[in-house]
C-alpha cells in the first residue's frame, strides 16, 4: 500500500483509544489519508430520525388507539458498500485469530448500522482493488455497491496493521483512508473502530459500535441453590464479557453513570434489597445509604449527582431521589397504587416511571418536584420500563395488549407509537443505544432469557447477543467514547 | 374481577385494599350492591394501615411450645398466602392460612420470620418486585391485624427472581404469586 498514489496527501492522526480491552491495550495510529473529505454530510438522513417518514399519518393530534406495526426503516436510503476481504497471503494462525474477526466484526457492525447496506460477498469480482478503471468500477457496482472498503491486513510483530480505503465507485475517487495498529488480539476492536469511522464519514457521528451494555446474569448461580445474579458488562455485540460483581446474591438492575465509569444497581447484600454504586471494573463498591425498603430500579440522572428509584414505605412503593451520600431523600409520589421503575429524562427535568394508579400498569411522567404527574401510554394493557432515548424525542418501553411484552418506541411529540421487537417470548426492559439507533432489551423465551439488540427503528432483525446462564436487564453506556 | 381493570381510575386500588378488611368472600369488584354491611372504610385509610382484622380470630393459644427441628423444618409449618394476577389483596383462601399461622405464632412467642413477596413471570421483573413488596406487606399487615406482634416480622420482595416453580403456565404462576414465610428465630 505504501508507495502508490495515495501518499502524496498523508495526514498523521493518533486515535487513542480507551486500552481497557482485556485483549489487551491497543494503540491505533491513523494514517488518515483524507484525499478528499467528501461532504457527504447532508445527503444521508441521519439513522437517528427514522420517523421522518411515517406510512400512515397520525391524523391530527388523535391519541393513538392501537400500536402501529408498520416498520420505518428507510432502507432505500442506506448505502450498499461491498466489504471485500484482504487479499494479501496469511498464516492461518492470523487468519483464525485477527483476520477472519475482524471481517466478521466489521460486517456486522455495518449491516447492522442503519447506515449501510452491504453487497452480497458471492458477486464480488476477483481483484480489481483499488478499482483502476471505469470497467472495474463498473464491475463492482454491479454487486448494487455504491462504495467499497478496500482493506488490506498485514502482521508485524505482535501486531496487525489495517489498512482501510474507502473508494466512491461512482466517481472512482478514495473518499476516506486510515491506518490502525493493534495488538493481533484487538482485530474485533479495531474492526469496531473502523465501522465506527465509515459511520461518521457518512453521518457525522460516530457509530454506537465501540460502547457497552451492563446487565445482570444469572451464570454464576450454583445448581440447587438459590437464585444469584450478578452484574457483568460487555460490548455491545456481546462480546468481551467481564464480571463486575462478587455479591453471591440478587443483584439487579444496572444503570450506568452519565460519565461511564459506575453503576448503580440494586442488590440483596446485607438480607435487605438496597442500592449499590461499583466502578465498572469492579472497584470501589459501596451502598447508598437510604431508609427505605424494596429500593428497586436505580437511574442516574443526566448530571450524575442524584439516583431516582422505587422505594417502599409501609408496603406501598413510590418514586424517590437521593444522593449518592444517602443526602437529600425526597418522596415525589405519593398514592396508594404501586409507582415503580423511574427513568430521568435526558434534560434531566422529568422522570417516566410506571403506575397501576389508572387500573393497569401503565407510564406517567412527572416533573422533579413530583408535579405535573401526565398518563404517556394509552394503549395496551401493561406497559411499563420506560426509557428515554438520548435526545428525549422517544421513550421504549415493554408494551402488551395480549400475550406476551414486546418493545414499543413511542414519539413523544406525536404519540404515534411502533412496535419494533417481534417474535414469540417476552421482550422487556429496553435501552438505547447512546447514538439513538439502537435499543437492547431482554427477552425470554422458554427457559431462557438474554438479550437482544435491534434497531430503534424496529429495521432488520435483532441479534441475541448472549448466551452464558440467563441475562436480564441491559442497560447501554450513555457516551459513545 | 377482569372488567374491573376496564373501569380504570382508582376502583381496582380500593378493591384491591378493601378486601383486607371484611368481606367473607372473595369480591366480585365491580356491580355488586354492596350486600355486606360494614361500608368499607374509605379507601384513603386504607393505604397504610389495612382495617383490623373481621373475625378476632380462633383462641389466643397462650400455652408456650418447645420447637425441634431446623429453622427450615419450623418454617415449613407456616403456609404461604397465595394472590391473584396483578393483585396483592388477601384472598378468602390466604385468609384461612394467615389466620391459621396467626394461630401458630401466638403459639410460639419466640419466633422471629421473614414474609417474602414473589410474584409470577408475566409482569416485567421491575414491577414485579413492587407486587411482591406489597403481598408481603399485605400478609404482614393482616397478621398484624390479627394480633401476630409488627417487630417479629420483617418482608423482603423478590419480584420474580426466585421462582417456587419453574413451569410457564397457571399451575407455576399461581404457586409463585404468593407470601412465603421464612423462620429466622425460633
Amino acid at each position: 500500500m505504501k508507495g502508490n498514489s495515495l501518499n502524496e496527501e498523508r495526514r498523521e492522526e493518533k486515535i487513542s483509544l480507551k486500552g481497557e480491552e482485556r485483549a489487551g491495550r491497543v494503540s491505533l495510529v491513523a494514517a488518515a489519508f483524507a484525499l478528499a473529505a467528501m461532504p457527504l454530510l447532508g445527503q444521508v438522513p441521519k439513522p437517528t430520525s427514522p420517523s421522518s417518514a411515517p406510512s400512515t399519518p397520525a391524523s391530527g393530534n388523535a391519541q393513538p388507539s392501537n400500536i402501529d406495526l408498520t416498520l420505518t426503516g428507510a432502507t432505500s436510503a442506506r448505502r450498499p458498500l461491498a466489504i471485500p476481504v484482504t487479499i494479501a497471503p496469511l498464516s492461518p494462525e492470523l487468519q483464525t485469530k485477527a483476520v477472519d474477526p475482524f471481517y466478521t466484526t466489521l460486517s456486522d457492525d455495518l449491516a447492522g448500522s442503519g447506515v449501510f447496506v452491504v453487497a452480497d460477498p458471492a458477486l464480488y469480482p476477483k481483484g480489481m482493488r483499488p478499482p483502476k478503471s471505469r470497467e472495474e468500477g463498473d464491475a463492482w457496482k454491479a454487486t448494487s455497491a455504491q462504495f467499497l472498503v478496500d482493506t488490506r491486513l498485514s502482521p508485524d510483530g505482535g501486531n496487525v496493521i489495517v489498512e482501510a480505503l474507502l473508494w466512491d465507485l461512482g466517481t472512482l475517487k478514495s473518499i476516506m483512508g486510515k491506518t490502525y495498529t493493534g495488538e493481533t488480539r484487538a482485530a474485533r476492536r479495531i474492526a469496531h473502530t473502523l465501522a465506527s469511522d465509515l459511520v461518521r464519514q457518512f453521518t457525522g457521528r460516530p457509530g454506537p459500535f465501540l460502547t457497552k451494555i451492563a446487565f445482570s446474569s444469572d451464570r454464576d448461580r450454583v445448581a440447587g441453590k438459590a437464585v444469584v445474579k450478578e452484574i457483568y458488562t460487555m460490548d455491545f455485540d456481546g462480546e468481551n464479557e467481564r464480571r463486575v460483581t462478587y455479591s453471591h446474591t440478587l443483584s439487579l438492575a444496572p444503570d450506568w453513570s452519565p460519565d461511564g465509569k459506575s453503576l448503580v444497581y440494586q442488590s440483596y447484600e446485607k438480607d435487605t434489597p438496597g442500592l449499590w454504586l461499583v466502578g465498572k471494573d469492579g472497584t470501589d463498591k459501596r451502598p447508598i445509604p437510604v431508609p427505605t425498603q424494596l429500593n428497586a430500579s436505580p437511574s442516574f440522572s443526566p448530571d450524575g449527582k442524584t439516583v431516582a428509584f422505587c422505594g417502599s414505605v409501609k408496603g406501598n412503593t413510590e418514586i424517590f431521589t437521593v444522593q449518592m451520600d444517602g443526602s437529600k431523600l425526597r418522596r415525589l409520589t405519593e398514592n396508594v397504587a404501586i409507582d415503580s421503575t423511574p427513568r430521568w429524562s435526558p434534560n434531566g427535568r422529568e422522570l417516566a416511571f410506571t403506575s397501576n394508579r389508572q387500573g393497569t400498569p401503565q407510564i406517567f411522567m412527572m416533573d422533579l418536584e413530583g408535579a405535573n404527574v401526565r398518563r404517556v401510554s394509552l394503549a395496551g394493557n401493561w406497559n411499563d420500563e420506560a426509557s428515554f432515548s438520548p435526545d428525549g424525542g422517544r421513550l421504549a418501553f415493554a408494551c402488551r395488549n395480549e400475550g406476551d411484552f414486546q418493545i414499543c418506541v413511542m414519539d413523544l411529540a406525536s404519540g404515534r407509537t411502533v412496535q419494533i421487537s417481534s417474535g414469540p417470548g417476552a421482550h422487556e426492559g429496553p435501552t438505547w443505544s447512546p447514538d439513538g439507533s439502537k435499543i437492547a432489551w431482554e427477552v425470554q423465551r422458554g427457559d431462557s432469557t438474554q438479550i437482544a439488540v435491534g434497531s430503534a427503528d424496529g429495521s432488520g432483525t435483532a441479534r441475541i447477543v448472549t448466551s452464558s446462564g440467563n441475562n436480564f436487564s441491559p442497560s447501554w453506556v450513555k457516551t459513545l467514547e | 374481577m377482569k372488567q374491573s381493570l376496564k373501569i380504570g381510575s382508582l376502583t381496582l386500588a380500593i378493591v384491591a385494599f378493601a378486601v383486607a378488611c371484611s368481606c367473607s368472600s372473595k369480591p366480585k369488584a365491580a356491580p355488586a350492591p354492596a350486600p355486606t354491611p360494614a361500608p368499607v372504610s374509605t379507601p384513603t385509610v386504607v393505604t397504610t394501615e389495612p382495617a383490623p382484622a373481621p373475625t378476632p380470630v380462633p383462641t389466643p393459644n397462650v400455652e408456650k411450645g418447645e420447637l425441634t427441628g431446623s429453622l427450615s423444618e419450623v418454617s415449613s409449618y407456616l403456609k404461604p398466602a397465595f394472590f391473584d394476577y396483578d393483585k396483592a389483596d388477601v384472598r378468602s383462601d390466604a385468609r384461612d392460612v394467615l389466620a391459621a399461622n396467626a394461630a401458630w405464632l401466638k403459639k410460639y412467642l419466640s419466633v422471629r420470620f421473614t414474609i417474602e413477596g414473589h410474584a409470577d413471570e408475566r409482569g416485567t421483573a421491575q414491577y414485579n418486585l413492587a407486587l411482591g413488596d406489597r403481598r408481603a406487606n399485605a400478609a404482614k399487615d393482616y397478621l398484624v391485624s390479627l394480633g401476630v406482634d409488627a417487630s417479629r416480622i420483617k418482608t423482603v420482595s423478590y419480584g420474580k427472581e426466585r421462582p417456587f416453580a419453574t413451569g410457564h403456565d397457571e399451575d407455576s404462576w399461581q404457586k409463585n404469586r404468593r407470601a412465603h414465610f421464612v423462620v429466622t428465630a425460633k
